[in-house]
Order: structure tokens, then sequence, then C-alpha cells
């Protein structure tokens, strides 16, 4: 078992559910809330990482944020930020991998909220804020719980994208999954058997929890 | 005490044009089909749709001013507003849902008042903690009820509230409303597409097609005198005939003379029947005209009972009984005159009701002074 390897997945699948936390409720809420021109282009962006295989995203992040592209060199020359090969960028990364598990999905939930309850609270007086605090996040709730678990799961495992961004540099970007690979590749099955089946038990675990709190209500 | 004023004219962002007044302490009904803009017009008043033109004030409170572009947004109009499908929060329990209006107040006042306001509206206590999934519609109602109450509205406005529950829970439901308004003097406006509802509970009824409020007055004064055939229609006055205005009577000052036509495209025929009417000077001679009469002021008589009616203000006419409903307490009878052939609806009460048959001749005495002439809407 590779400590530093579980240690950084979990930071980064952390780190990462905390930036889509709130990029998921604003932008799920808005798109449900508002149509503008596009709005299918958007929709479709958003759906795209989905559908599209993680090598394929991670080489155009490592073409776009690698220090020979206009957008990393601008990076690294004002802001002295290099995202290829760190930690940082794998947080992009991850966070573009799992927006059409936060966003979009969202999205469907504040969509389902009934219309008339929004306009009745609106006239009951309530200020914006108690209308989102008190009717609009208990409604979306358990979309939020299950689509945050599935997020975090999502990111401890993710392979693809997090190989082609950030390598396999120890403490840095070697994360569970590639630790496994590395593993395999090593022909020290024993280490590899460990951290799979912990990913497994981490998995099933988290599907079962989301699962459980779906069926049990809003709280 | 405060009178609520909505006077509309704007196209967007739906069609919505006349006024509507409503006191203190008042209940009008907005009367009219499905689809008439009856709900758009309450959530003009209640602010969650702005209108391009017109005004909307309650008192000397302005709530909005198409020309000074002044809009009150709704949360500070204090509106207390029922809708259809009571709109209750599904994850608050009935009295968290009463409690919402009481925001401001600290979280012990505000439940404990939210409880007075359940008691007042007949809701059983062990009820109090349930969400609305796990109540009965009529129970759903009265939380929905107490909780447009709680906030001490100004106005209260109700979407056809009664329309999802059973017969018995209505009635129920109009006898707490009417407890319920007594106990506050605020204008109430009550939307329904049900007549007997709006002759039942209302003062007074706005009659609206398309989003024009057609005419708001009295049942009576409505059914009285409708200001047009489509007023005539949505309030369902049966006796709704078409006519030829043929102008004033010399022989009776005040009375003009009207022809019976059977439908609008009829020609004219002066074999048709010729009835008396009052004139207001109103209706140049020769024009197409709508008519209505009331129940009240047609008799109908045996053929063996010799009668003269009274010129100009009684009318005798031959007919055939075409059609006896019994309903109970009271029967409906189909009537068709001789020229033209049109049936005349009336209703009738007393033990004389039962000699009515089909096929059976009879007089129909016509009280001519009820007779309410419209000049036809031109399209």
């Amino acid at each position: 078992m590779e400590w530093p390897a579980l240690l950084l997945s979990l930071e980064l699948a952390a780190v990462t559910l905390l930036i889509l936390l709130p990029i998921g409720l604003w932008g799920g809420r808005w798109l449900a809330y508002h149509s503008f021109p596009g709005r299918a282009v958007v929709e479709a962006l958003l759906f795209l990482p989905l559908v599209l295989p993680p090598t394929v995203l991670g080489y155009y992040l490592l073409v776009m944020l690698g220090t020979a592209a206009p957008l990393g060199r601008w990076l690294q020359e004002t802001l002295g930020v290099t995202l290829v090969f760190h930690f940082s960028g794998l947080v992009i990364a991850s966070i573009l991998v799992n927006l059409p598990l936060m966003v979009p999905v969202l999205q469907r939930s504040f969509e389902a909220i009934d219309p008339e309850l929004r306009l009745a609270a609106e006239v009951i007086g309530l200020p914006a804020w108690r209308i989102f605090w008190q009717v609009e996040l208990p409604l979306v709730w358990r979309t939020l719980v299950s689509a945050s678990v599935i997020t975090f799961i999502h990111t401890l495992g993710e392979f693809g994208v997090v190989l082609m961004v950030g390598g396999n540099i120890p403490g840095e970007t070697r994360t569970l999954s590639i630790a496994i690979y590395d593993r395999v590749q090593a022909f020290d099955l024993a280490s590899a058997d460990a951290m799979a089946f912990l990913l497994l038990a981490l998995s099933l675990g988290a599907v079962t929890l989301s699962f459980a709190l779906a069926k049990r209500g809003a709280p | 005490m405060s009178t609520l004023v909505a006077s509309l004219h704007c196209k967007r962002p739906v069609p919505l044009a006349g006024t509507l007044t409503c006191a203190a302490g008042q209940m009008v009904a907005l009367l009219g089909p499905s689809g008439a803009g009856k709900t758009s017009w309450l959530r003009a008043i209640a602010g969650l749709l702005r209108p391009e033109i017109g005004t909307i004030s309650l008192g000397e409170r302005c709530w909005f001013d198409g020309e000074r572009r002044h809009f009150t947004p709704p949360r500070a109009r204090r509106v207390g507003f029922l809708f259809q499908n009571y709109a209750l929060m599904p994850h608050m329990s009935a009295r968290e849902n009463v409690a919402l209006p009481l925001w401001q107040l600290p979280r012990q006042q505000r439940l404990a008042e939210a409880e007075q306001w359940l008691e007042r509206v007949g809701l059983a206590p062990e009820l109090w903690s349930r969400r609305p999934a796990e109540l009965s519609g009529g129970e759903r109602q009265r939380v929905a009820m107490a909780r447009a109450l709680a906030g001490s509205p100004h106005v209260l406005l109700l979407d056809e509230p009664f329309s999802a529950v059973d017969a018995l829970q209505r009635q129920l439901l109009y006898a707490l409303l009417a407890q319920l308004r007594a106990q506050v003097a605020i204008p109430t406006v009550l939307v329904t597409h049900d007549l007997i509802e709006a002759r039942l509970l209302a003062d007074e009824i706005a009659v609206i097609d398309r989003g024009t409020v057609l005419q708001q007055g009295t049942t009576e004064a409505l059914y009285r005198s409708p200001r047009n055939g489509r007023v005539a229609a949505i309030l369902g006055i049966r006796n709704r005939f078409v006519g030829r205005w043929l102008g004033a009577d010399p022989d009776h000052p005040g009375w003009g003379r009207l022809r019976w036509l059977p439908t609008r495209s009829a020609p004219d025929d002066a074999t048709l029947t010729v009835l008396p009417a009052r004139d207001k000077g109103r209706i140049p001679a020769g024009q197409l005209v709508d008519w209505v009469i009331q129940n009240d002021a047609l008799t109908l008589i045996p053929t063996s009972a010799k009668v003269t009616a009274a010129s100009p203000t009684q009318a005798l006419l031959p007919v055939r009984v075409n059609a006896v409903r019994s309903s109970g307490e009271f029967s409906q009878i189909v009537v068709t005159g001789v020229n033209p052939a049109v049936a005349i609806e009336l209703v009738a009460a007393g033990p004389q009701r039962h000699h009515w048959e089909v096929g059976v001749p009879a007089q129909l005495l016509i009280d001519t002074s009820w007779i309410h002439v419209m000049p036809v809407r031109r399209p």
C-alpha cells in the first residue's frame, strides 16, 4: 500500500469537490432558470468530458497548459504558475472531468422544482437568499449529496487525464490509480491488490451511501 | 381600509385589459372560461407578473405604474396568495409552512403563531407536524389558507382554491372562508370558473375573457344587465336571444320595439314576434342586438287560463313544452316558441311544476321590463 499516493488521491478528490460544489450549484441553478442563445452549446460542452476519452481531454490540457502553448507560457511568465506535472494541473483536469457529474445533474434537479414553489416563496416575502436556503437547497439536497459522493469517488479513481496532465511524480501527481498501474507494470501484484481492493471498497461504499441517501428522503 | 384598483392595458407578457376594483372587506370573483387570463390578473396584482402598461394600487400605495416605471416587488406588497395547487413546501411540515411568512420573528414565536393559525383553520393538532404529502386535499387547502393569512396580508388572492377538493370538503371550506373573511377586512380576489361558486361567495363578479375584464358588478346587476352577449354567455345566462331593434314605440314613451330573430343570420320577417322593451335611446333603429331575459320574468300558464297581457309591460306568447327535467327541488322546463321557434328555458318550483309534460301547449307570460338589450359586438 502506497500511503502517499492514497493521501494525494484523497486530497485531489477533496479539493476538486470543494471547488466543484459552488460551481455545480451556481451553474446548475443558472442553467435551470435562464434561457439564452447558445444554451445548447454550453450544455453540450459541459457534457462533453463524459463521452470524450480521458486521454483526449488530457492531451488537449497538456497541449494548452504546457509552457509551449501561449496560455501555459503566460501563466508561467506572469503568475509563475506551472500547471502541467503539478498538483494544481491535476485539480483543473479533475474539475473539467467531473463537470458533467455535477452541473447537468444539479440543473435537472433545480428544473424539477415546481416553479410555483418559488413564486409562493416570493409572494410570502422571503428574501432571495432565504428562498435559496430554505426552499431550493433542501429540494436539491439529495441530488447534491449523491452527485458529491460520485464526484469524490470518480476523482479518487481517475486515471487517464491524471496520467496525461500530471505524469507519475511521487508526492506531486502519483495518485492511487497511477500507483496501481505502476505496481502492476512492476509485477508487484501484492501492492496493486491492496490498493485496488481499497478503491473497490470505497467506490462500492460510496455508491451504496448515495443510493441510501436518495431513498431516505430530504433532511 | 384600502381599496385595490388594478387598471391594465397591455399586450405583454400576456394581453390584459380593463379595470378591477375591490374594496376592503369585499370579495370579487374573477369569473371566466379556462385560459381567459384570470390567473395572469392575479399574478399581476401579486407582482409575479410585470405588465407593460397600467396601474395597480392599494389605497394610497402605488404598486405598479407603467408610465412612471414604478414596480413594487412581490415581497414588498404583502399579499396572501392561495395557489391552485397550494404550492406548499413539500419538505416542510404544515406548521413550518404556515410559519414561513413570519420568517422575521424568532423561531419559537413564529411557530407558536403558525399553530394559532392552524387552529383557526381547523386543522387537527396531530396533523401539524405532517408534511403536505401526508395530508388530504382538504387538509392541504386549510394549511395553504393559513399560510396565505399568516403574514397579515393587505390583500388576499385566491386562485381556484376549491377546484381540487370534493364537493363535501368544498362546502366546509366555503364556510371556513366566510368565517375567516369576517375576521380580516381586506380586499379579496377569488379566481374561479365555477359560476355557482362565484355567485355563492363573492360580493361582486368581474367577468373576464381573453384577458379583458368585460364587466364588474354585483351578481344581481350583472345578471339583469350584462354588457354584451359574451358576458351573458360567461355568466351562463340561458335565455340569450338575437333580435333587431326597431326603434322607439310612438305609442309608449320610454319603450321601444324588438323583433325576435331565430338566429343572427336569419332574414328579417314581418311575421316574427315583436316584443316591447325599455328604450334607453342608445341603440339606433335597425341595429342587430343580443338580448337576455331572466327566469324571474317568465311565467308558464296553462292554455285554459284566460290571461291578457298588459302592454307594454307584458307579452303573452303561445309555446309548447319541449323538455322537463326535474332536479329534485325544482324543474327545468324548456319550451319552444312559435315564431321564431326558439327554445326558452324556465325554472319552476312549487307543486304546479308537476303538471307540465312534454308536448303540452302553454302560454308564456313575459314581464318585458326585464328584457335587456345589448348591441352586437363587432368582431
